[in-house]
């Protein structure tokens, strides 16, 4: 056990190379890195989404729903793969930067969906009221529809980030050195499986639970204000 | 003050209004009437354009908010409105439920706005609440802010949509004094009601709408003393 401990996590796993702790911290800084940047675009791509969904606009509306089922409709690995090895294919992208933008144009669908689902929750007689009393339509959403909508969305888009952070361990498919991929490659390279692949997940466990501890603590918050 | 002519709406094939015309003078209490289903709710939403007429044409002070070159905006700060599910902001004080919309709409600085909810909370008397948030109001006591709320943009017509059919029966009285109040200070108003007795009392005249047409206009002692229409004696025999 001690002898498995020292081969896969503290003594370089091939001449002159890094030990496996070196190896899966560099690729949690990949898998930190996608998740954040894609969460990022996830979350501005979903606000437009959004609003063309739920714009009056025929066109708008039509692409948008179209986007959400394209997205939704098939696998974020058969959509990682492409965007890496058919439409970057021409360009020299670092496969990193593929990575965020795979992941962030897939998150944009599900936080569109989030979004919307969170502000037609708020109540028709609130946009109502608020334009009744001579608010124009943008005013009334940025006053009374968006700050109840927030409390609405806050929880789902916790969730998607959790669900996110966990998708990005397919990076390996395009040969990208994330967490999961590190932890593969030590065991490949040491046949010790079980050392390696239990630390990967007790590592996104760490990573999940905290994301969750703070997204709790942001909906306290939120409550607090009531 | 209010002129509407020939005022149809069709929700979808569903033709809810079938001509209406009216108008209200200034000062006026109006009380609308009828059997759930027969269009006064959308005759009053038309009103302040919550429902757009299929067509016809609604004056308001002279200007034809039907003409899609109206600006909805100014003309909704002059016409207040009241709904039966008060629509309070329930993320705001009951102090910034009634400042938001004058402050933010530049009509007045935020010391005037506060002066000014003060003084219409002591009219609805509520001054002790505030400070409170929506939720920890009774059904009464949001219906009286929600009035506040509207009052405070100093509106020339008020328009209520059943303002007491969502209360418990012991909080109908509070609010019917409010708007009764209202109305003897001479605020022109039209009101969607199930209170005969309220419609009997304060208003003008009463207009018995039944399936998207004003049946019966008249004063509410002719109307309830002496309906000529088969429909409207149906009506109040069910109701009185």
């Amino acid at each position: 056990m001690i002898d498995a401990l020292k081969r896969t996590l503290l003594e370089e796993l091939w001449d002159a190379g890094p030990n496996g702790i070196t190896l899966m911290l560099n690729g949690l800084k990949v898998t930190i890195v996608v998740t954040l940047f894609a969460i990022a675009i996830g979350v501005v791509l979903g606000i437009v989404i959004a609003l063309m969904r739920m714009s009056k606009k025929r066109s708008l509306n039509l692409t948008a729903r179209a986007y959400t089922e394209l997205i939704r409709g098939t696998p974020v690995l058969v959509q990682l793969l492409i965007i890496y090895f058919v439409v970057f294919q021409a360009f020299d992208v670092n496969k990193t930067v593929a990575a965020i933008i795979a992941f962030g144009i897939n998150s944009g669908a599900y936080v569109s969906e989030i979004i919307r689902a969170g502000i037609q929750a708020v109540s028709k007689g609130q946009m109502e009221a608020a334009r009744s009393l001579g608010m124009p339509h943008r005013m009334a959403m940025r006053e009374i529809i968006m700050p109840q909508a927030i409390k609405n969305i806050l929880p789902a888009l916790g969730n998607e980030f959790i669900v996110l952070l966990k998708e990005t361990s397919i990076i390996g498919f395009i040969g990208g050195n994330d967490l999961m991929r590190a932890g593969n490659k030590i065991r490949s390279i040491t046949y010790e499986a079980t050392i390696p692949l239990i630390a990967t997940a007790i590592i996104y466990l760490i990573l999940t639970l905290t994301l969750s501890h703070l997204l709790a603590r942001a909906e306290r918050r939120m409550k607090n204000s009531d | 003050m209010i002129k509407v002519i020939d005022l149809h709406k069709y929700f979808g094939e569903l033709e809810v209004l079938r001509g209406m015309s009216e108008q209200v003078n200034r000062g006026e209490v109006i009380s609308i009437i009828g059997p759930s289903g027969s269009g006064k709710s959308t005759f009053l939403r038309c009103l302040n354009l919550l429902e757009e007429p299929t067509s016809g044409h609604i004056y308001i002070e002279g200007t034809d908010i039907t003409d899609p070159s109206t600006d909805i905006n100014k003309l909704r700060e002059k016409v207040g409105m009241v709904f039966q599910q008060f629509n309070l902001f329930p993320h705001k004080s009951v102090l910034e439920n009634i400042t938001l919309a004058p402050v933010k709409l530049g009509k007045m600085s935020v010391e005037e706005a506060n002066a000014k909810a003060a003084e219409l909370l002591k009219r609805v008397g509520l001054e002790d609440k505030i400070a409170e948030y929506p939720s920890r109001l009774s059904g009464g006591q949001k219906q009286r802010v929600a009035i506040a709320r509207a009052l405070a943009m100093n509106p020339d017509i008020m328009l209520f949509d059943e303002p007491t059919s969502a209360l418990d029966p012991e909080m109908v009285g509070e609010v019917l004094d409010v708007i009764k109040q209202l109305a003897s200070e001479g605020m022109t108003m039209v009101v969607v009601t199930h209170e005969m007795g309220f419609a009997r009392e304060v208003s003008n005249r009463v207009l018995f709408i039944d399936e998207g047409v004003i049946v019966e206009n008249k004063p509410p002692e002719e109307l309830f003393g002496n309906p000529q229409n088969e429909r409207t004696k149906d009506f109040l025999s069910k109701v009185l």
